[in-house]
């Protein structure tokens, strides 16, 4: 086959090149990979011996049998107070409506923040001179090393500043967002067209005209697709936060769990996957409509 | 009467180390349609956007009007540049913004930047639009989408556009390149009527050696970045031809809704090796 191109004096193609180094390489990616697989096995050291089927059927059983069912009863579920001293918001319900709204707050507060740093952390905005090319490696690398810390740690560090609840919880989004925000919309930033910028520009207009008449027209759509999509994940987020003193919903759920209360935490579990997939749908939805 | 640009010496080198202009030294006088021809590469684009500083020059000056450009800095360089209007040959109009929208921000070089922010544009404005998308032909697309036009009509805006700062001078890189011929006549006599018409100085840079005749008064070919031919296009017999695209070119005819020959662009080489493609004996 390679002579036909050889023949007419034609470049051989890589396809038909190939030699034992080559076919060696890939043999030993392969190998790698399964090496790889192995020691992480090893260093591991995974132990299933204590795996209990039975038992752990029995769990999921219980708790898929939600306590709002038969013969549990409906107006002593989770879902609703407990007792006198409780209101709405401490049922399920109520925790899952202000979990969604801790959420959207950890949400705002980071896009508050991560919108204006997110132009400083633009490379086509900061070209130009030695400052501003200095201050957009300092806000990439900022996002970056918050981006690194996990929502869990800076929801722990919260609990420190503000006690236990609610505000360390929205801090410890609203933190974490800047981060992932922040390179997200710098990104989007860095996508748009040039032309536009540069007609803007021969018209005489300033830098500033510039953003606003060729820059921002172009980001809308991504920053509201960017936002919907965290929002999107924060509230997942918004939803185990609780297990380290974050507030809502998650606290309870824990609590639940840890007190063998299946049918209860199948309650608050089956709250959070309706949220989860209802957010899904709904966030899926705007994006499609926005591309 | 003094030239309305004045080109001295001027040289552009890319970080890359590309020689784009090579001592360019060049007069133009009020009313003239120059047309910019020469390879792609030969330095058509960096010379027209040196005109406006969108490119800054490596040494050379140039003079607009007797201000010098090469000098100028800030609110300086937005007054000589809101003088000066550019179409361009990807449009470069904002996609997803209004026709409406697009057209008005040629009038933002004339407004603070407060005004752009804190308030709606003046009904002068909104009257000056409305006359130049009429003088373009589209003044029913007004509220469409930029993106939903088609590249003809794309261009019209982009010329209402630059039409907005009343200019004294037009650049135009390339504006009908990714045009169908019918289509790049038709923005080419929008064209010719601002420059006859309004008394706008045209710059244009074409790929098609029989728009450069069919439009231009004065032709300036460009050769690795140097001034290769400068006069009447119609002093451009063969010989010159080969001296400007090489010796392989030969030239192509773009009239009105028909093309005499293969759609190549002027300067392309017509010896391209002929591929054998027949399938081999042995399969």
């Amino acid at each position: 086959m390679a002579e036909y191109f050889t023949a007419r004096g034609l470049p051989v193609p890589p396809e038909l090149r190939r030699t034992p180094l080559t076919e060696w390489r890939r043999t030993f990616a392969i190998a790698l990979a399964i090496a790889v697989f192995y020691i992480s096995f090893k260093v591991t050291d995974i132990d299933t011996s204590r795996a209990n089927l039975p038992y752990a059927l029995s769990v999921v059983g219980q708790l898929l049998h939600f306590d709002f069912l038969p013969p549990h009863d409906l107006s002593k579920s989770v879902l609703f107070p407990q007792n006198e001293f409780e209101t709405f918001w401490d049922g399920a319900v109520g925790l899952m409506v202000i979990t969604i709204f801790l959420g959207i707050l950890g949400t705002a507060f980071g896009m508050l923040i991560a919108i204006p740093l997110s132009f400083l952390g633009a490379r086509n905005i900061m070209a130009g001179n030695r400052v501003t090319m200095a201050i957009y490696v300092a806000v990439r690398l900022i996002f970056t090393i918050i981006r690194s810390i996990d929502v869990l740690i800076v929801v722990i560090v919260g609990a420190i500043i503000f006690g236990l609840g609610n505000a360390a919880g929205v801090f410890g989004l609203a933190f974490h967002n800047i981060g992932v925000m922040g390179k997200l919309y710098s990104e989007a930033i860095e996508g748009i067209e040039s032309g536009p910028v540069e007609a803007i520009t021969a018209t005489g207009a300033s830098r500033f005209q510039v953003i606003w008449a060729a820059v921002l027209p172009q980001l809308f759509n991504p920053f509201v697709s960017f936002s919907v999509y965290r929002l999107d994940t924060n509230v997942r987020l918004a939803q185990v936060i609780g297990f380290v003193g974050g507030g809502g919903i998650g606290q309870p759920l824990f609590a639940n769990i840890q007190l063998l209360r299946y049918p209860q935490a199948g309650t608050f579990i089956l709250l959070v996957v309706i949220t989860v997939a209802a957010m899904d749908f709904a966030s899926a939805q705007i994006r499609r409509r926005l591309v | 009467m003094a030239p309305i640009v004045s080109v001295r010496e001027l040289v552009k080198t890319y970080p890359t180390g590309t020689r784009a202009l090579d001592g360019i030294t060049l007069d133009i006088q009020r009313g003239e349609f120059v047309v910019l021809i020469g390879l792609s590469g030969s330095g058509k684009s960096t010379l027209l956007r040196t005109l406006n500083r969108l490119v800054d020059p490596t040494s050379g000056t140039v003079t607009f009007d007797g201000i010098d450009v090469t000098r100028a800095r800030g609110a300086d360089l937005r007054r000589i540049r809101r003088r000066i209007g550019m179409i361009f040959q990807q449009f470069n109009l904002v996609r997803r913004s209004s026709v409406y929208s697009n057209v008005l921000a040629g009038r933002l070089g004339y407004r603070t930047t407060w005004r752009t922010i804190a308030s709606r544009p003046t009904r002068a404005d909104v009257a000056l639009a409305f006359e130049n998308l009429g003088r373009v032909g589209i003044p029913e697309k007004a509220f469409g989408r930029a993106d939903a036009l088609s590249g003809g009509q794309q261009q019209r805006v982009g010329i209402a556009r630059a039409l907005m700062q009343k200019p004294e001078l037009m650049l135009a890189d390339e504006p009908v390149a990714s045009l169908d011929p019918a289509t790049s006549h038709s923005v080419m006599k929008y064209l010719e009527e601002i420059n006859r018409k309004d008394g706008i100085t045209v710059i244009c840079s074409l790929h098609f050696l029989s728009l450069a005749r069919r439009y231009g008064t004065r032709v300036v070919a460009l050769k690795a970045g140097r001034v290769a031919f400068d006069g009447k296009p119609h002093e451009i017999d063969d010989r010159r031809f080969r001296e400007i695209y090489g010796e392989d070119a030969v030239e192509v005819e773009i009239g009105v809704g028909r093309t005499t020959g293969e759609p190549v662009e002027a300067g392309d080489a017509v010896d391209a090796p002929a591929l054998d493609l027949r399938i081999p004996p042995d399969r």
